[in-house]
């Protein structure tokens, strides 16, 4: 799919000679498949002709199935060519893997510092908290009473 | 008549019964070219021609009878004719069950008959219908193709579009020579973490690499099992109780989403899939991370021993202990529902705890108190648990990128420069934490006891230091409100309304500043400016609440001392005694007494009167020796009535002067 592209960020002269090579296959694949499957329709459609001679239509018969058969069998090799495409395209798509990595990298970052300031706040919290408690401990009658009786 | 039905035997009816059976054969599909000849005469040999010359036969015997019975019947020739006719069309019955059980008679000498036009449309619209018939089952065998395609079509890109949202966070690996395994593409996740690069080989986990399966929906699969996902756990050697609700506490969650993952998967949707999935990935990378900070505590372990000891090793149990008599434990435990592991390893601790006394203070704490201690001490080992993976994880991951030190790992920023290991780190941490758990509960009981005395917590962020403040506020000079220009006065020789001490503790030393307490040394020296100064005190554990009590009292000392110079009373101070001059060298003091074991209250007040010029640096004998003078023990006071007792004393004194 994208093999077969502008090359991206300056690959090697090789692997764009080999990239090149692979789209090169790839399109006679499916040229030989669609040609296959074109060839075989119209046989398919010649037959059907209603013949004189029975004997040749059964036989025309025969040779509907065996077209048939190679129709699906073409279709069938460009179905597999497709998602051979499918899996080039989710394993070279490096562009978008690596937009995604970095968006998520940022994404992360952001909410590491997120958690970073969640946390510093919750500590600022607890301490003033703690200084808050603390006072009111001190300052309260519980402390003062327990020493003051005697 | 009789040559007329030979004629028609021969000629007429044949051909049409040939048409017959060849209809039937192009029917059936009889190749008819085969031997034809051979055929023809074989079937020729298969028609009987005995009945012809037995005909020929009965004729000429019908005749000879006829001859000889001179009268014949007058019907005789209309039975005779009748006869013949049976017989003809016995022949003709006989024949064409021969030809209906031969299947097939070709008469090729004859020229094959024009077909009537109706015959000819009946022929070709049976050639037509065969046709259709046939076009129609390559139509059904096309439909039957796509839907199967189509199914096809659906399943990958369920598959695919699953892969892709993965894709986007995991590492996915295609293996070309595993694609030959129907329902595995050869992809796998690869999960192992290759950012840490120190030379050292991580021990591979199995379940780095995570196959990728159809399931029977044509959806994404892994299999992962849970048994291999270990959590990491760290907990003091004695508290088992805590670790087994805290193991059951962790495994409940898990176990679900296992269930979840296995069952639900064709009722819930490809995005809910996804993200269990999502989730089930992201458990093996924790438990790929704990194996690995588990390796590296194991290696640190063994290689450095700064602050512990390795005590205990068992497969996934490293067992260390800290010094102070407490010991911890770092363990791999499984979270999935092999339940004889964990509870093996339960009872394992429990006879390792059981042989020495190897708990620590907070546990002995933990055993006079109860359960609600318990939960602390709970929460203290999962504190630990998460701070030890944040050290690593920091350790791993985030070394590449130089940070600053910032709010956010203030906790660890002394770990590099401190030049110890991230273990030894750790364990100091550790060991300081306990230690200052210590300090707290002495500060809390010294607070306890003098009323007026405040703690105050500073937190200082770091997980090595710890700082309180002991805080005291005196109440106000009488002086202060009613004349106006004291309050200059004030200000300049800024008497004091607060005073604190402040204990640091940084890893194990403590450090006791105190302020406004006049310094022993300044004392001395007679200089003024030194008693408003902050000494320190390095002191261990022991001296802590003698030397806090010593600097409260010093501090109140000086305080009442200011108090007094500010009514003009002439006063001299020592450390911890205030003494005014009286007539004929008489001295009156108030004397504070320290004694942190005194439940009242720890510092106590004694009026000490004395007869002669005693050298101030000689009071502390005096009062030992207790012979010379006049005491009055007064006790424990509050702040407000040391401050009466300085008026009513000030009145006295200065009465005295009078």
């Amino acid at each position: 799919m994208n093999k077969g592209g502008p090359g991206g960020g300056g690959p090697t002269a090789a692997a764009a000679a080999a990239a090149a090579q692979k789209q090169k296959t790839l399109l006679q694949r499916v040229d030989g498949d669609i040609a296959n499957i074109v060839d075989n329709f119209s046989h398919l459609v010649n037959v059907a002709r209603v013949n004189d001679p029975p004997v040749r239509n059964s036989q025309e018969a025969f040779m509907m199935e065996m077209r048939a058969a190679r129709m699906v069998q073409g279709a069938d090799s460009l179905l597999k060519l497709v998602s051979e495409l499918k899996q080039t395209a989710i394993f070279s798509g490096f562009a978008s893997l690596n937009d995604h990595v970095e968006q998520r990298k940022v994404e992360f970052n952001q909410l590491a510092e997120k958690s970073d300031r969640t946390l510093s706040r919750i500590g600022e919290d607890a301490a003033a908290s703690l200084k808050e408690l603390e006072s009111h401990y001190s300052s309260s009658a519980q402390k003062t009473n327990q020493n003051m009786d005697p | 008549m009789e040559e007329g039905m030979e004629l028609q035997l021969s000629l007429d009816k044949l051909p049409i019964k040939r048409l017959d059976s060849i209809e039937e054969n192009g029917m059936e599909r009889f190749p008819l070219n085969a031997d034809y000849d051979e055929k023809r005469i074989s079937l020729i040999r298969r028609i009987d021609f005995a009945w012809a010359i037995e005909k020929d036969e009965e004729k000429k015997k019908q005749k000879k009878s006829s001859k000889e019975t001179s009268t014949p019947w007058q019907w005789q020739g209309m039975v005779d004719n009748l006869k013949l006719a049976h017989q003809e069309l016995s022949v003709i019955i006989d024949l064409i069950n021969t030809v209906e059980a031969n299947d097939a008679v070709t008469v090729a000498s004859m020229t094959r008959p024009k077909p009537l036009p109706n015959e000819a449309l009946s022929d070709l619209a049976v050639s037509a219908a065969t046709k259709l018939q046939c076009y129609r089952q390559v139509g059904k065998y096309f439909k039957q193709s796509a839907k199967a395609f189509e199914q096809q079509l659906a399943r990958e890109a369920r598959f695919y579009g699953a892969l892709i949202r993965l894709q986007q966070n995991w590492k996915v690996k295609r293996q070309r020579q595993a694609s030959i395994v129907p329902g595995n593409e050869g992809f796998t996740f690869d999960l192992f973490d290759n950012s840490y690069d120190q030379g050292a080989i991580i021990r591979s986990s199995p379940m780095s690499t995570v196959r990728v399966n159809h399931d029977a929906a044509g959806m994404l699969a892994i299999n992962v099992s849970p048994n291999l996902c270990h959590s990491l756990e760290f907990g003091f050697v004695g508290a088992q109780l805590n670790m087994q609700k805290k193991s059951n506490e962790n495994k409940s969650p898990l176990s679900d989403e296992h269930c979840l993952g296995e069952t639900d998967t064709e009722s819930s949707s490809d995005e809910e899939y996804v993200k269990k999935t999502h989730s089930l990935l992201r458990d093996v990378h924790k438990a790929i991370f704990n194996e690995q900070v588990f390796d590296l505590v194991n290696r640190e372990a063994f290689n450095t021993s700064t602050g512990f000891s390795l005590t205990g090793l068992r497969e996934n149990y490293l067992q260390l202990s800290l010094g102070q008599g407490t010991s911890v434990y770092l363990s791999l435990v499984s979270t999935g529902q092999d339940h004889p592991t964990v509870e093996g390893e339960l009872t394992n601790n429990a006879e390792n705890a059981s042989s020495p006394l190897d708990s620590s203070d907070i546990l002995m704490h933990d055993a006079k108190q109860n359960t609600l201690k318990k939960k602390g001490q709970h929460s203290i080992s999962t504190c630990y648990e998460i701070y030890i993976q944040q050290i690593y994880q920091e350790h791993i991951f985030g070394r590449s990128s130089e940070k600053p030190i910032s709010s956010g790992n203030r906790l660890s920023g002394a770990q590099a420069k401190d030049g110890s290991s991230l273990l030894g780190h750790f364990f100091m941490s550790l060991a300081h934490r306990i230690f200052s758990s210590k300090i707290l509960a002495e500060l809390e009981n010294v607070v306890f006891k003098v009323p007026y005395l405040q703690l105050i917590s500073n937190p200082t962020w770091h997980s090595r230091g710890s700082s309180w403040t002991l805080f005291m506020e005196v109440p106000p000079s009488i002086l202060h409100g009613c004349q106006i220009k004291t309050s200059d006065y004030c200000e300049k020789n800024s008497i004091k309304r607060q005073f604190w001490i402040k204990v640091v503790v940084i890893d194990d030393r403590i450090n006791v500043k105190a302020e406004g307490s006049p310094n022993v040394a300044g004392l001395f020296k007679g200089k003024s400016e030194d008693t408003h100064s902050i000494n320190k005190y390095d002191c261990n554990l022991a001296d802590l609440p003698v030397i806090i009590l010593q600097q409260v009292a010093s501090q109140i000392i000086n305080w009442l001392y200011h108090e007094a110079l500010m009514v003009g009373i002439k006063a001299n101070r020592d450390f911890l005694c205030l003494s005014f001059e009286l007539e004929q060298g008489e001295t009156l003091g108030l004397v504070a007494n320290v004694d942190p074991e005194d439940t009242d209250g720890c510092i106590s007040w004694s009026l000490v009167m004395e007869d002669s010029f005693a050298e101030v640096q000689k009071l502390h004998k005096n009062i030992t020796n207790g012979a010379s003078e006049y005491r009055k023990f007064l006790g424990p006071l509050s702040l407000d009535l040391l401050y009466a007792t300085l008026i009513d004393l000030i009145a006295f004194v200065g009465g005295c002067g009078h």
